[in-house]
């Protein structure tokens, strides 16, 4: 690491606020690590300040609870959520995806918010958790907001977090568990890669949503389908949002074709 | 920033330059160059080591996170002038050939039998995606793992089945 930075790793809320205020934009924050150091490396982001937020004793863990649902913290991991048994029970789906973030090492350090506030087009935990409803709680010193995830993305690598805030939690509610879901990455290998693109299909009662992943600068979430819709009008509302690019990894074209296959096999797959 | 850390059972207190990753204070600061410096950005595997006990990428943690923490590397795994069951079993089935991902490959099957003692070929892939070796072909190391979890016979042994 050639950029020199600060470090500080507060023990409270209240310290982590107020570093945060205090150095706006120039604090960045270090939950897993996995893509912030990455970019510091590569000269993308250039911080003064780096906050470990791990050793903050007053965040909530990885919890699940019958009125509220599934609550994701600051600190949970993406192998904490995947070896969860609640998880693994209530929100399958979620495993799922997260089985295909990278490598085992990787895992043990990277953070489930962090793959959602780092708000790559290809984030895997996005697609599953737009369907199942999740949404993400903010604070800062100035006090907490509630956004849905529908709403928390604004572009490439850009979300509706301002620079004093973080996101506190990501709470998936209780009325999308037991959803019957299917999740489907493209990569050009079999082992760590990232999604050429991802698909995700839920039906809860007879209720279908569609998260697509690496199909347009933000994800996207698809709602208000039923599972009597034929595939074919289920394929028409994915091409109606995607607009995919071509890239180092495939071609648009590639792109819209595997769009529509997953979303057909993923679909039968739920009804 | 002052910090306190265990280190393959010795316990290091110093001042550790805030900045550095982890897999720079193991390899300058404490000069245990068995942990290697691939691609310093999560996808080769080479600098796995173990921290609290789980198997990470040292060049994705920054070296003050690691106040407090326990850490353990290449290092210590052989004692006493012999080597691991691992390490052994990866000589004997020629799973080493230049050696630079070994290190982190070992710390990555250590961490795959801790959880899984009889892996299947599958999980044995699984268990080293995250660890790059550009001259086996992986053929040997999957043998190796094999091996060291029991499992080889003259059957499974030999022939590039497993690539």
């Amino acid at each position: 690491m050639n950029d020199i930075f600060k470090y500080r790793a507060p023990t409270s809320r209240a310290e982590l606020f107020g570093l945060l205020a205090a150095h706006g934009e120039g604090a960045k924050i270090l939950a897993g690590g996995t893509d912030l150091l990455v970019d510091i490396r590569s000269g993308l982001v250039r911080p003064e300040l780096v906050i470990n937020l791990k050793k903050v004793e007053d965040f909530s863990d990885l919890t699940w609870s019958q009125s509220e649902g599934l609550t994701i913290g600051p600190a949970t991991t993406v192998n904490d959520l995947l070896h969860d048994a609640k998880v693994r029970d209530c929100y399958p789906l979620l495993a799922d995806c997260a089985l295909t973030i990278a490598s085992h090492q990787l895992r043990n350090r990277a953070t489930v918010i962090g793959n959602i506030v780092h708000a790559s087009p290809g984030a895997d935990m996005a697609p599953g958790l737009l369907c199942l409803g999740a949404r993400v709680q903010i604070a800062s010193q100035r006090g907490r907001r509630e956004v849905p995830l529908k709403n928390f993305f604004t572009g490439v690598k850009r979300t509706v977090l301002r620079h004093d805030e973080i996101v506190e939690a990501i709470i998936v509610p209780p009325g999308t568990a037991w959803s019957r879901g299917s999740y489907r990455k493209l990569k050009r290998i079999d082992g760590h890669d990232l999604a050429l693109v991802s698909v995700a299909v839920t039906n809860k009662d007879g209720a279908v949503r569609v998260g697509i992943g690496s199909a347009a600068p933000i994800p996207l979430l698809i709602e208000g389908l039923t599972d009597q819709d034929p595939a074919d009008t289920v394929v028409a509302a994915a091409r109606d949002v995607i607009r995919p690019i071509s890239d180092l990894r495939c071609s648009k074209e590639y792109r819209e074709y595997m769009i529509e296959v997953f979303v057909r096999r993923s679909l039968e797959e739920v009804r | 920033m002052w910090m306190s850390v265990e280190v393959n059972g010795h316990i290091y207190e110093r001042e550790v330059t805030e900045h550095w990753t982890l897999l720079r204070f193991l390899r300058e600061d404490l000069e245990l160059t068995g942990t290697k410096d691939g691609c310093s950005a999560g996808e080769c595997g080479a600098c796995t080591v173990m921290l609290n006990g789980q198997a990470v990428n040292a060049c994705m943690v920054l070296a003050a996170e690691v106040d407090g923490a326990t850490v353990e590397t290449i290092e210590a795994e052989a004692a006493n002038g012999e080597l691991s069951e691992i390490q052994a079993a990866f000589a004997r089935n020629y799973g080493v050939q230049c050696g630079y991902c070994t290190a982190g490959m070992v710390m990555s099957v250590r961490e795959l039998l801790r959880h899984n003692p009889k892996p299947t070929v599958a999980e044995i892939k699984e268990g080293i995606e995250g660890n790059l070796c550009r001259c086996t072909g992986y053929q040997q190391i999957i043998e190796a793992v094999l091996d060291v979890s029991g499992q080889v016979t003259n059957e499974t042994k030999g022939g590039l089945k497993y690539v």
